[in-house]
Parts: C-alpha cells; structure tokens; sequence
C-alpha cells in the first residue's frame, strides 16, 4: 500500500516538514486584526525566504556530492 | 543608565470552548469571555515588533521554533476541547484587548467552533511521478506500422501528442476522483493549491493537496487514501496522508 502516514505524535514531529508546517501555521486560522498581525506580504516573504533556504541547501548538497 | 520597560505582549494561538482541563495546558494563560476562552502567552513585544518581524520569519529557527509552538499549543488545546485556530502572530499589547476581540467576535467564534467540535483535520496529498505515468500510457500505442522513416517519425510524434494530452487528462481526472471519493466521507473539505516542487523538495509533482475535517476516531477517510493508493499505484501515483491536525482549514470565511 502506498500510503505515507505523517502522524502528528510528538516522537514523529520531525516528520511533519516545515513547509507543511508553515502552511497551515501561517496560511489558514482565524484571521483577526491583533494589535500586531502578520501582514500578506510577510507571508510571502516567509515563502521566499523558505525557498532560498531550500534551494540554498540543494545547492550545498550538490556541492558535496559533486566533491 | 535607563532601560526602556519591557514591553509585553500577549500572543494568541486561538480560541476555545472553556473546558476545565485547559487549565492543565503547559505554558500558557487563558483569557475568558462569556464561555470563550482565548489561549494566549506573554511574550516580549520586542520578539514580534512589525520593524523586525519580516526578518524573523526568514530566520528559518526562529520560524520554526515559532511555528512548531504555535502548532503544540493547538494540538494541546484541541486534545482537550474544540479550538479554532488563529494565524499565527496574532499578537494584543494587552489582555483588555483579547477580551474585547473574544466580545466582538462571539457569534463568528462560535459558529466556528460548533462546526469543528468532535471533529479533526486531515491532509491528503497525491503524489505523482510523472515519468513512471508516461511510460504506463506509453505501454498502449500502437507499434509503429511500416510506411517508410518519415512516415513513421510522423506516426510516432502523433502519438507523443497525444500522449502528452491523454497524461494531462488523466492527472485531472485523478486529482478529481480522488477528491470527490474523499469529499464523499467527509464533513467539510477544502482543497488548497499544490506547493510547487522548489518548496517541497521532491521530484514527484504534487497533483491533490486537499484537507478534510472528519469525525474524531472516523476511518472512513483514512479507509479511502488506502484504497485510492491501491488503485492508483500502478500510475505511480502516490498518497500521503497527515494529521490530525487542528482545523486551520476550517474556521470559516477566509481570504
């Protein structure tokens, strides 16, 4: 069967990615107007952010295969 | 030498029905109104500034760190009772300020919360490696009949065409089939829009990625992933399955 079950238990927690994680944490729940909010644009941001650093860390990958 | 007060702050991670075993939740405070209960923490309004809050979050510790916080204190609450989850970084410079928030927004909470009570949050992603799909409807052409070299070039680009076209047709099919068999077994769903490969860091493309609130302790849904991922298998199509979450995908009207 080729189901992944990424349960969400404490001791599997570093299996829920942090993409994942980021997605529902910073994309969904109740939006209310705090008197500090995360704007769109900082969301955004975190998604740029999130792909330099992934993209960074192919690169290194790839950096130390290559060697 | 003067030093500025420490600004506090009070960080909100969402909001439930009052129930008296929140009161064992670690690390956190709770604000009431009328029978809400807002789960908030004190932190230093200096952590979440807006001037350097864009910076924090591109700090992938701090976002991390954060964010698995937020997402503890969920689950923590929606072990015990039904929560509704704020975004996060939703932050209130004073406890007057989160109680006036709960009053204003009462009936939303509420209608939110009566929604999502005895129910979890599923994630549901479909996989599919294209190349392994390829070859599968590949495996049905025609072999090339005689005619010549360029008659069989011809014949052969005809076929990639319509290859290319039969491979699109049947991902939608798929990625509709699957989310309307597990729609089928659930309360409520949404689908959100596939993360793009350079987020998710796998050669697979992601056809379905759906969330489904679901009766606690239901297997219906899970029953369904299996029997998808068995059928669809011989595609190279793939199923993952996550959660339970608390339900960030269901608290309502969202931009």
């Amino acid at each position: 069967m080729s189901v992944v079950e990424r349960r969400r238990s404490p001791l599997l927690r570093d299996e829920v990615t942090l993409v994942e994680l980021v997605d529902r944490v910073l994309n969904k729940g109740v939006v209310v107007t705090g008197d500090i909010t995360l704007s769109v644009a900082d969301v955004d941001l975190v998604y740029v952010g999130l792909r330099l650093l992934l993209a960074s860390a192919a690169t290194l990958e790839e950096q130390r295969e290559g060697k | 030498m003067i030093e500025a007060p420490a600004g506090t702050a009070w960080y909100v991670y969402g909001v439930a029905e009052d129930d008296p075993a929140l009161e064992r939740l670690d690390a956190v405070e709770l604000i009431r109104q009328g029978n809400l209960v807002a789960i908030v923490r004190e932190v230093p309004l200096e952590e979440y500034d807006e001037a350097v809050l864009p910076e924090r979050l591109n700090d992938r510790e701090w976002l991390e760190r954060n964010a698995r916080a937020h997402e503890d204190v969920l689950q923590g609450a929606a072990a015990v009772t039904a929560v509704v989850p704020l975004r996060f970084g939703t932050i209130y410079r004073s406890p007057e300020h989160v109680v006036e928030m709960l009053g204003e927004r009462a009936g939303e909470f509420a209608e939110n919360l009566q929604r999502v009570r005895g129910h979890v949050e599923l994630g549901v992603k479909a996989w599919v490696d294209l190349s392994a799909l390829e070859q599968t409807l590949a495996a049905g052409d025609q072999p090339v009949a005689g005619g010549g070299a360029g008659a069989a070039y011809l014949q052969q680009r005809a076929q990639q065409q319509e290859r290319s076209r039969e491979l699109s047709d049947r991902l939608t099919e798929l990625a509709e089939e699957a989310h309307r068999r597990l729609s089928a077994v659930a309360a409520a769903d949404v689908v959100n829009r596939p993360q793009p490969r350079e987020l998710t860091g796998r050669s697979e493309a992601m056809l379905l990625n759906g969330a489904y609130l679901v009766p606690e302790g239901d297997d219906r849904l899970r029953n369904e992933v299996e029997q998808l991922a068995a059928e669809h298998a011989g595609l190279g199509v793939e199923y993952e399955l996550t959660g339970p979450w608390p339900p960030h995908n269901f608290t309502g009207e969202q931009s």
